[in-house]
């Protein structure tokens, strides 16, 4: 192992032997709750993105401007996402190095940066001129092309997170 | 029911083809489960912002006589998905959903969740215009917290029977 490996495989352990990690590992239901919260969070992170993503695409909500279903949902995809995100850390830390060396993990996080990139690259590029477009029908190809990406990407980070599941718990 | 009687359909399922071939095709129950966590994100996103919407006082927002109609072809085709998804689940693995309290109990809030957002939609068709300022009213409250929470316990239900099963064998 390089010494990088080595440094990194020592947090992992440190992670996992903390008192959180020890704690959601071993003391009854935390893990199970911890999980359920997880599913609540990011089922209303997908379902709202999907919202705006339909109506990018033109098929749901379309006499609605995107710019008002995207300021109506976004905020729970975001609130939503915190939690996810903090739940998800938790569930973590519980056997750090078990995660981080699990390829259905790996790929998970590849895919969340990617519809990071996604969204990233529709707010800076299609997303500006929203007031041109913002009642178009069909939308502009850039917005619509973002709207199934955001969809298919979503999809891809739910089956590796399920998977994600079924492996590291035997189940 | 009593537990054996419970028991007892539960192997007849477990013995039928179906079930025998979805034992066998080990994949098959995590990609039911990936479709059904994609399906019940839509129904619970679409149930959570109704609610929200019943609850808010912000008149900027889109009136509920234009979200409801926008979200109810989404929750029942979802609706849809999940028991398809289920019943897949079930027939692969009948004896671990029957002998869990929370698979009924499931079952039964899911009965309550969808005849009262049924109720909900009827009633916002025939009266559009006392749902769209219902905010102040005891009934709009009523059903947003109730569909929350009875929509909340169904996905802890359905967690835990994969964490329950075995103690109850």
């Amino acid at each position: 192992m390089t010494a990088a490996a080595v440094t990194l495989s020592g947090s992992l352990q440190l992670l996992q032997h903390s008192f959180l990690g020890t704690a959601v590992a071993s003391v009854p239901w935390v893990f199970p709750i911890t999980e359920t919260i997880h599913v609540l969070s990011l089922a209303v992170v997908f379902g709202s993105i999907v919202m705006l993503d339909l109506r990018l695409v033109g098929i749901s909500s379309r006499t609605g401007a995107v710019s008002a279903i995207s300021h109506e949902v976004l905020p729970f995809t975001w609130v939503a996402f915190a939690v996810a995100t903090l739940s998800g850390a938790l569930l973590f830390l519980s056997n750090a190095s078990g995660y981080a060396a699990n390829r259905q993990f790996q790929l998970k996080f590849l895919f969340i940066a990617l519809a990071g990139v996604n969204m990233l690259a529709f707010h800076l590029g299609a997303y500006r001129s929203v007031s041109q477009w913002d009642y178009r029908m069909p939308p502009p190809n850039a917005a619509r092309i973002a709207g199934v990406l955001s969809i298919v990407l979503w999809l891809t980070i739910i089956v590796f997170g399920r998977w994600t599941g079924y492996t590291m718990s035997g189940e | 029911m009593t537990h054996t009687t419970v028991r007892h359909w539960a192997d007849l399922i477990a013995a039928t083809r179906l079930s025998q071939w979805l034992q066998d095709h080990l994949w098959v129950v995590p990609a039911s489960q990936s479709v059904h966590i994609a399906a019940l994100s839509v129904l619970f996103a679409s149930a959570l912002f109704i609610s929200f919407r019943l609850l808010s006082t912000n008149a900027k927002l889109r009136p509920i006589s234009v979200v409801v109609p926008a979200l109810i072809p989404w929750m029942r085709a979802s609706l849809v998905v999940l028991l398809i998804t289920g019943t897949v689940q079930t027939v692969a693995e009948p004896v671990r959903q029957f002998v869990t309290p929370a698979f009924w109990s499931k079952m039964c809030m899911i009965v309550v969740a969808v005849s009262m957002t049924e109720w909900f939609v009827r009633s916002v068709r025939r009266h559009v215009e006392r749902w769209d300022d219902a905010f102040h009213r005891g009934k709009a409250r009523m059903f947003a917290f109730a569909s929350l929470a009875l929509w909340t316990s169904i996905v802890f239900c359905g967690r835990f029977i994969g964490y329950t099963w075995e103690r109850h064998m």
